[in-house]
C-alpha cells in the first residue's frame, strides 16, 4: 500500500496541478466580474466582497508549482499543504459567483487527507523522503499506516457518491427512477446551453427521442451511487464498480457535455484499483532505459 | 500518529463526507456538497433568461465569455437570472455592450419553452419577455 499511496499522491497533485494551470484563464477572469455577484461560500464564506486581483494572480500562479513540487515529493509538508491551501481557495472564490460547481470536490478532499498525513512521500519522490518522521517507525508501521490513508480516500470517494444518489431520492424519491426527472434534467440543460450560446450534446435528444431508454438509465445511475460502497467489499466489487462509475461519467458527457476530468481519468477512482502497478511499470522502463543509455556508444568527435 | 488514530482515519474520513447527509439536500456547498444537481424535477417548461444581440434579421445568440464574461454556460445562466430577479438587467445589458463593442443592440431577456420539446425537434415557439435593451440598433 506504501506505493500505492505514493501512486495517488503523484496522480492526485499532478492532476491538480493541471486542471489549476487549465483553469487559469477562467479563474483570472473572476477578477473582471462585477462585484455585485461575489457571495463566499464554504471556506469562504466570511468574505463579503471579492479578493484582490494580486491574491487571485498570486494564487494561480504558487498553486500549480505547490501542487507539482507535491507530486514530486519535493519539500513535501510544506508543499501539500500549499497546495490544499492554495487549490481550495481558487476553487471555493469560482464557486463564490452564483454557481457551485461539483467537478472538484474530490479533488480538495483527497488533497487534504493526502497533506494531513504526509506518508505518502515516502516512495517514489525527487528527494530524501521525510518520513519516517520517528526512527522507531517500521516499514510494517508504515504499511500500515499507507493502508489506512488509501482506505480514507477510497471512503470519501464512494461517500461522494452514495451522497449524491441519496440527495435525489431525498429531493423526488422513488419518482426519481421513472426516468421523468433525467428527462427533464437533460432537455433543461440542453436548452439552456443552446439559449446561452454553448454546443449541446447531440445524444441527448437522441435519448429523449427514445425515450424507452430513460427509465433504465436513471435505475442504473441511481444504482452505480448507492452502490458504491460495495466497491470497499474487495477487490472484483471494486472493478467492477469503478468500470461502472466510469461508463456513468461517460454517459454524462454524450448526454449533456458535462466534464468530470476527475472521475473520467479515474483518478477519483484510483484508491480503489491497484494503481500502484503503473508506477512499478514506469520504474522498471525507466531502469531498463537507463541500463541501455549507459551502453550505448559515445557519439560525436571525429 | 499512533495506534487507533491510525485505524479510525477511514471512520473519520467516511463522517466527513456522509455529514451533508445531515443537511438540507438542496442546502449545497463546497466542497462538502449535497450533490443536488440532478436530484430536482424541473419539469419540461422553463423560463430561461439569456442575452442575445438584436439584428435587422431578428437576433444572435451570443457566447458565456459575453454575457457573463465566463466560458462556463451555467454560471453565465445564474448570471443573467440574478440579474433579471434583482432588477439589474439594465446593469447587466451595459455590461454586455461594454465587451461586445459599441454600435451594436443587446437584449436581456427570458424565453419561456418547452425544452423536452426544444431538444426533441430541434425549434419550438418559445414566448419572449424582454427585461432591458441597450445600444443602437435595428
Amino acid at each position: 500500500m506504501t506505493q500505492r499511496l505514493a501512486m495517488l499522491r503523484i496522480l492526485v497533485f499532478g492532476y491538480a496541478a493541471v486542471w489549476t494551470i487549465a483553469r487559469t484563464p477562467h479563474l483570472l477572469d473572476t477578477i473582471d466580474l462585477a462585484p455585485r455577484r461575489f457571495d463566499g461560500i464554504g471556506p469562504l464564506w466570511w468574505l463579503g466582497e471579492p479578493a484582490p486581483a494580486l491574491a487571485i494572480i498570486a494564487a494561480a500562479v504558487l498553486t500549480p508549482i505547490a501542487c507539482g513540487a507535491a507530486a514530486l515529493g519535493r519539500r513535501y509538508r510544506l508543499s501539500s499543504l500549499g497546495a490544499v491551501v492554495g487549490f481550495l481557495f481558487l476553487t471555493t472564490y469560482r464557486n463564490s459567483w452564483g454557481q457551485i460547481f461539483h467537478t472538484e470536490n474530490l479533488v480538495a478532499l483527497h488533497m487534504g487527507v493526502l497533506a494531513v498525513v504526509p506518508a505518502a512521500v515516502a516512495r517514489w519522490s525527487t528527494e530524501k523522503s521525510e518520513w519516517p518522521l520517528h526512527k522507531s517507525e517500521t516499514s510494517a508501521d508504515h504499511e500500515v499506516l499507507s493502508s489506512a490513508v488509501v482506505k480514507a480516500l477510497s471512503v470519501l470517494t464512494v461517500g461522494a457518491y452514495f451522497v449524491a444518489g441519496a440527495a435525489k431520492l431525498r429531493i423526488s424519491g422513488l419518482g426519481w427512477i421513472d426516468g421523468d426527472v433525467l428527462r427533464h434534467q437533460i432537455a433543461f440543460d440542453n436548452a439552456r446551453k443552446e439559449l446561452l450560446g454553448d454546443p449541446t450534446a447531440p445524444f441527448g435528444a437522441l435519448m429523449l427521442r427514445n425515450s424507452w431508454t430513460l427509465a433504465p438509465a436513471a435505475v442504473a445511475a441511481i444504482a452505480v451511487e448507492l452502490a458504491a460502497p460495495l466497491a470497499l467489499v474487495g477487490r472484483r466489487a471494486a472493478w467492477i464498480w469503478t468500470g461502472m462509475a466510469v461508463l456513468f461519467h461517460f454517459a454524462i458527457l454524450a448526454v449533456m457535455v458535462i466534464v468530470f476530468p476527475y472521475h473520467l481519468l479515474g483518478i477519483a477512482l484510483a484508491p480503489l484499483l491497484p494503481i500502484e502497478r503503473l508506477g512499478t511499470s514506469v520504474a522498471a522502463w525507466h531502469c531498463r532505459f537507463r541500463r541501455h543509455s549507459t551502453r550505448l556508444p559515445p557519439t560525436g568527435g571525429s | 500518529m499512533r495506534g487507533w488514530t491510525i485505524r479510525l482515519l477511514p471512520v473519520f474520513a467516511a463522517l466527513l463526507v456522509l455529514s451533508p447527509l445531515l443537511r438540507d439536500p438542496t442546502s449545497d456547498t463546497y466542497p462538502l456538497s449535497t450533490y443536488p444537481m440532478f436530484a430536482t424535477d424541473r419539469g419540461n417548461v422553463h423560463t430561461i433568461a439569456t442575452a442575445v444581440e438584436r439584428t435587422d434579421g431578428g437576433f444572435v445568440r451570443l457566447s458565456p465569455k459575453l454575457i457573463a464574461g465566463t466560458d462556463e454556460a451555467v454560471l453565465a445562466s445564474v448570471t443573467v437570472t440574478r440579474a433579471v430577479r434583482l432588477g439589474e438587467a439594465d446593469v447587466l445589458c451595459e455590461e454586455i455592450l461594454e465587451r461586445i463593442g459599441a454600435g451594436r443592440q443587446i437584449e436581456v431577456r427570458t424565453e419561456t419553452l418547452d425544452v423536452v420539446e426544444l431538444s426533441v425537434e430541434g425549434s419550438v415557439d418559445s414566448t419572449v419577455t424582454a427585461h432591458a435593451r441597450c445600444g443602437s440598433g435595428p
